[in-house]
């Protein structure tokens, strides 16, 4: 009975580590859920792999949006273990164990090797996790055995004395048992047993990282500089920032409840209240439409910044998805109106026949002024003193005219105007780019190259204002 | 109700509901645990007929109530019948003259009356929306609420009651309980995220497209008159064609629109040509259709 207490004990905590790794992932969960995970355990065969994958999934994740992190986090800490063995739950708890005596059957017994296992962990669960992730599992054995050393003496446990004893019984003649002073120096310990206890640390190290890796790689890209992006990294980054554009999407329409009651809508409470008589016993109120910012942005796509616009060209079009007010030129020395092919294509394909479109006489440098000369001779008619224009570029205007006339006038006939620039803040007046001329008459000139900037960004402009 | 997941994947199926051992998995833990269900997925992937077809695999009664923006309490819940009340106190004035003739002063007066006020408050006078519905019906019922995120926010506040106790408390009478629980279905089409207090209740659920597999299953048994030639080239392109950067890949009502309008049209094999003429069944974007005729040749194979 005292065995398969222990075992649903053992069986109980993967399924806290489990938990502890997505929230390490940065999936929030509650306590609700992580019950609710407990209960639905109940009712479903462990062997049916898929049934339990989706019991997690279904109870644990409430955002759809966090579905291939979960993904990823199951795969890496259920499957590398099992494998495709039929029966789950057995190889869930046995196999680490057995896979572990393999080594040496007669020196330690399944109870002494639980034991181990379990200071193991509860030693780990202690260390700080940045120590986790810079020392060698060979520098956190040697802190371990030090501390179990420690934990003996004074009387805390009986482990230490049982593998010292146990040690005692291999250990080849000419080493005394009164080294055990240095333990941590592989020497003084029985290889097999060292082995083990390595084995041991490491397998629960990589479990216990699971989680703040697959964060750490998602915060990698976000703060990678956007330039130096491989294409692989792009393909990823699309997944993060539609992921990212969907939850700043939830947000705006959460803040949209908050501002509501508007002036009497008298048309509907005249039409509900015909059953009284017309006497008007409910009062209906017109809601108020939140003011969302009509978003202009402009482009630049040259080469010098052909990486970064990439970028930001995607980034455009998720905004464009998402809002319904945002319309999308670009430019190298002519301004073209890119709306619609954003509205009608998928992004990789509206992305490659942008660059492919000879309309922006591709292979000539820039132009900014001939391109905002052109803006205001062709879509003047987007502004209005609703619109934030958004221009995004390095400013590298290649030494012709700036044509500060046109940009004045947009700035006039527009609420704000923001200019995102993707060169570092020492490097604004560099060569032939004259950001420092537009600068003054921006609402705001800002240093953004990365995507978290970008989200701080994006997140002012829409939510907090 | 279900024995297990592999009964859910039968029953539905005799309903013709093909669906995969994620959908049945979760469904099966929801009626084991009596909770909500809040299913999330692109739209025409079978989120509604999901819960259409529960309740006929289960026999029980489907209640259906279709979110939309500006509905209400009076109309998801429950409403007091004003006018009924109004009439009734007309018809009633004679009986009630002659009862309160007794009384000699005004508070002896009102205090009779309100001994009797409970009758005007009273089932009689209360209109049952599809929530009371379910929550009071006589025997288990299927509860869909269709496209809550097309309603208010202030909406998801009436249901947590229903969805955590499966109660709904109304002032003037008070707390009705459900005699058996109903078994709730929310659907959702991502218009706007639900608060973490409905999703917390619920558990969740998101559908995908299915797989070559089960989308052909699901061709065979909705439009058997599809040949099981073309059905398997059907899946085969149709599974093609999401491949593409696409604004809108096709669901699973498009490719049935398709198999169905294919078969009626008496094609055998998928050619070329009439499969051209007909991808307006499952794209819905000009642009969309103009990408898969420049790829045609990769796309159809006859």
């Amino acid at each position: 009975m005292k065995h398969e207490n222990d075992i649903q004990h053992r069986v109980k905590k993967k399924f806290f580590d489990f938990t502890a790794i997505l929230k390490d992932a940065g999936i929030e969960l509650s306590t609700v859920e992580v019950m609710d995970m407990f209960e639905a355990l109940q009712y479903v065969e462990f062997n049916d792999k898929n049934a339990f994958k989706q019991t997690l999934s279904s109870t644990l994740i409430k955002d759809y949006t966090d579905l291939p992190v979960f993904e990823r986090c199951f795969e890496r800490f259920f499957e590398k273990k099992t494998g495709d063995s039929d029966n789950f739950l057995d190889t869930l708890i046995e196999r680490s164990i057995d896979q572990l005596k393999s080594h040496d059957d007669q020196k330690i017994t399944d109870e002494q090797m639980i034991m181990l296992q379990e200071q193991v962990e509860k030693f780990l669960d202690e260390q700080p996790s940045e120590s986790l992730f810079e020392k060698t599992p060979e520098q956190l054995l040697s802190l371990f055995l030090e501390s179990l050393e420690e934990s003996s003496e004074s009387g805390g446990g009986g482990l230490g004395f049982m593998l010292f004893s146990s040690r005692g019984h291999t250990s080849s003649p000419g080493i005394s048992e009164e080294d055990s002073d240095e333990t941590g120096d592989d020497a003084t310990l029985d290889d097999d047993l060292y082995q083990m206890m390595l084995e041991m640390l490491k397998n629960r190290r990589n479990e216990k990282t699971i989680g703040t890796e697959q964060k750490k790689h998602d915060e990698y890209l976000l703060n990678k500089f956007i330039y130096q992006l491989t294409p692989e990294e792009i393909k990823e980054m699309r997944e993060l920032i539609m992921r990212f554009g969907q939850k700043m999407k939830n947000r705006i329409s959460l803040r949209k409840k908050k501002i509501k009651h508007g002036s009497l809508d008298v048309k509907r409470t005249f039409r509900s209240n015909m059953q009284y008589d017309s006497i008007p016993f409910r009062l209906f109120y017109k809601d108020k439409r939140i003011d969302r910012p009509q978003l202009i942005v402009l482009c630049d796509i040259s080469s010098s910044v052909n990486q970064y616009s990439r970028f930001m060209l995607l980034l455009t079009y998720t905004l464009q998805s998402l809002f319904s007010k945002v319309r999308t030129f670009a430019f190298i020395s002519n301004m073209v109106e890119i709306t619609e092919l954003f509205r009608e294509m998928d992004p990789e394909r509206a992305l490659s026949s942008i660059f492919s479109d000879t309309d922006f006489t591709y292979g000539w440098g820039s132009n900014y002024g001939n391109s905002f000369n052109q803006f205001m001779e062709n879509y003047s008619d987007s502004l209005s003193h609703k619109s934030t224009v958004l221009v995004i570029g390095d400013a590298r205007n290649n030494n012709q005219d700036p044509g500060m006339k046109s940009f004045l006038r947009i700035k006039e006939r527009s609420r704000n105007l923001f200019w995102l620039n993707p060169d570092k803040r020492h490097l604004w007046d560099w060569s032939d780019s004259i950001a420092t001329v537009y600068k003054p008459h921006c609402t705001e000139m800002r240093e953004v190259n990365n995507v978290i900037d970008l989200a701080d960004f994006v997140d002012k402009l829409f939510v907090k204002k | 109700m279900f024995d297990n997941v592999q009964h859910v994947i039968d029953q539905l199926e005799k309903h013709k509901y093909i669906c995969s051992r994620d959908i049945a998995t979760t469904i099966y833990l929801a009626m084991k645990m009596q909770k909500p269900v809040l299913v999330e997925g692109p739209a025409g992937v079978g989120k509604t007929d999901l819960g259409k077809c529960i309740a006929l695999a289960l026999n029980m009664e489907l209640i259906r109530l279709q979110c939309y923006e500006g509905l209400d309490e009076a109309k998801a819940l429950y409403e007091w019948e004003y006018a009924k009340q109004l009439l009734y106190t007309q018809i009633l004035k004679d009986k009630l003259s002659q009862m309160l003739s007794n009384e000699d002063t005004l508070t002896d007066a009102i205090n009779k009356l309100s001994e009797e006020e409970d009758v005007f408050f009273s089932d009689k006078f209360l209109i049952p929306r599809p929530i009371l519905k379910a929550v009071a019906s006589p025997s288990p019922a299927v509860l869909l609420i269709d496209e809550i995120d097309k309603s208010d926010s202030e909406f998801e506040a009436f249901l947590l009651e229903v969805l955590s106790d499966y109660q709904i408390t109304i002032p003037e009478i008070g707390t009705i309980v459900a005699k058996h629980k109903p078994f709730v279905l929310l659907t959702s089409n991502n218009a706007r995220e639900m608060s973490d207090a409905l999703k917390r209740r619920c558990l969740h659920l998101y559908i995908d497209f299915p797989s070559k597999e089960l989308e052909e299953k699901i061709i065979q048994i909705k439009v058997p008159e599809c040949g099981s030639y073309l059905t398997s080239e059907l899946i085969e392109t149709v599974h093609r064609i999401r491949q593409l950067p696409l604004k809108k890949e096709p669901s699973i009502s498009e490719t049935l629109d398709w198999a169905k309008a294919l078969s009626l049209l008496g094609c055998e094999v998928l050619k070329k040509e009439s499969a051209i003429d007909t991808l307006n069944f499952i794209l819905k974007y000009e642009k969309d259709i103009e990408l898969v005729k420049k790829k045609s040749d990769d796309i159809f194979i006859h």
